[in-house]
């Protein structure tokens, strides 16, 4: 019997809290047990090797996030500002970045360009580590500011994943405690970016609870469901699946903006994480691009080519 | 405040052609070809409140369809609302069935009359039940109304029937229901609202 078969005795279930918890910061093994994701994904995948390569990355990451160094964090003033202000605390786009990431950048590129992986691959991260730092700060600030259609789409996995790491890094090091929800629902209170997926909880007193998973440092962040998390209209959302499985992945779509961001429902499978069960279903948000929707977030790993529409 | 920019991608078939999979070295081409041996389906999930009891736990029913088109919509689950400050996903064993009572053969769908000492229910129309109650209710009333007590006060009672209304109905359902059967002077009046 597996785990998620278990029966559970009463005393064993959690009851539901008073209050819903609003956020769950990244745990610092966030890249291995995403690494994992993709080894389980890969085989029989028809895109096995993009998503091995993604699990070496990842295995990079966490190299990078376990010998990252103690760096400054914000002040009590600032965090007391930002509360204030209502601005998340680690703003990808405005906060100044720590020269920290490009050391992070550095590991995760040598580790790539002397992995085994198609050649192209090779290339992408050697062309990056002799690249000059100003274009490398420059393309981070392509990536922070939303406009990751201005990176070039190889380059585009190995600059943000390096970025990853640094938020992710800042975030544990200042811990829960130091955020506050933000007015706007859609975007991570941590660092101010979109959410790459949402993830809709199966056990304990997160049971049933939609929480949105950043882009960029992995925060859960809770939204009620059935809300759009682009525009956060609660009217007609629709939910779709590919016919013939379980519905453990649906995309959320809404008739006002026309976008949709998928779901992972954990009661159906419990094994499912953000970023790689993203990358993993490509297939349902091929056909709802077919249908004229667009995605409300972006995974930080596909520069998805053909057209990109601003807003 | 708007934080950051936000860009809206199509991940379409077509474009992985130039996406970061192909540059990358890695053909999409399986990936395209198995697109298009699926199809999407479509469901929706709606806020609502169980029926049963006073507690009023809020429900996510999820059914078939977008309830827009010709199309007929069948709820096939249906889970407490975990955002919901009443009951927080949780249900009790009735409000947990309340699928298979949606569902259930043995629902109760038009009015029926079963005659006193009859063993038979016979399906009557809602207009016919509607008369029915009216008259049976008007005859009692104008029979048993107490318009002054013993010591000549005015008390304008009806006492020999009651009323019992729904569990689920809204605030100004309740109001309403409450305006016209007290003005008749009835005084056993309650709605299925208790646990």
């Amino acid at each position: 019997m597996s785990n998620e078969d278990q029966m559970l005795e009463p005393g064993q279930i959690e009851p539901p809290a008073g209050e819903i918890r609003f956020l769950f910061l990244a745990e610092r093994d966030l890249f291995a047990r995403r690494a994992e994701r993709f080894r389980l994904l890969a085989p029989g995948h028809p895109l096995a090797d993009y998503l091995s390569f993604l699990a070496l990355l990842a295995d990079a990451q966490q190299e990078a996030l376990d010998s990252f160094p103690i760096l400054p964090l914000p002040t009590l003033e600032e965090r007391a500002l930002c509360r204030d202000r209502d601005m998340p605390l680690l703003d990808a786009r405005l906060r100044h970045r720590d020269r920290a990431w490009l050391e992070g950048l550095g590991l995760i590129l040598r580790r790539m360009a002397g992995a085994e992986v198609p050649a192209a691959a090779r290339e992408a991260a050697a062309g990056l580590l002799t690249c000059a730092e100003c274009r490398l700060e420059d393309l981070a600030d392509k990536i922070l500011a939303g406009d990751q259609a201005a990176v070039p789409p190889p380059e585009l996995p190995f600059v943000a994943a390096a970025l990853q790491v640094y938020w992710v890094h800042m975030a544990t090091a200042l811990g829960e405690h130091a955020f506050a929800r933000l007015e706007a629902g859609g975007v991570c209170p941590v660092c101010g970016s979109a959410p790459a997926s949402g993830i809709v909880h199966a056990n304990g007193s997160k049971q049933g609870l939609r929480y949105l998973s950043c882009s960029l440092c992995a925060t859960q962040w809770h939204m009620v469901r059935l809300k759009c998390s682009s525009c956060e209209a609660t009217e007609g959302i629709g939910y779709y699946s590919l016919e013939g499985t379980n519905g453990a992945v649906k995309a959320e779509s809404c008739p006002d903006c026309n976008a949709y961001l998928k779901l992972l429902y954990l009661e159906k499978d419990g094994r499912m994480e953000a970023t790689a069960d993203d990358l993993a279903t490509l297939a349902l948000d091929m056909l709802m691009a077919e249908e004229g929707k667009v995605r409300g977030g972006p995974n930080l790993f596909l520069h998805p080519g053909g057209e990109v529409e601003e807003a | 405040m708007k934080v950051t920019r936000r860009q809206f991608f199509k991940i379409s078939a077509g474009g992985l052609g130039s996406s970061s999979i192909a540059m990358l070295g890695f053909s999409p081409g399986e990936a395209q070809a198995e697109v298009r041996t699926f199809k999407l389906a479509r469901s929706t999930e709606t806020r609502n409140t169980c029926p049963y009891c006073s507690v009023s736990c809020g429900l996510i029913m999820h059914s078939l369809g977008d309830r827009a088109k010709n199309a007929e919509s069948a709820i096939f689950h249906i889970e407490g609302d975990p955002d919901h400050p009443v009951n927080r996903g949780t249900l009790c064993p009735k409000g947990a069935g309340l699928v298979d009572f949606i569902h259930s053969e043995n629902r109760l769908k038009y009015p029926e009359y079963r005659a006193p000492g009859s063993r038979e229910w016979k399906r009557i129309s809602w207009d016919e039940a509607f008369t029915r109650v009216a008259r049976l209710m008007k005859d009692d009333r104008d029979k048993n109304f107490i318009a002054k007590n013993a010591a000549g006060v005015t008390v304008n009672r009806w006492v020999t029937t009651g009323f019992l209304a729904a569990s689920a109905s809204s605030n100004e359902s309740g109001y309403i229901t409450h305006k016209a059967i007290r003005s008749l002077g009835a005084l056993a009046f309650d709605n299925q609202a208790r646990v």
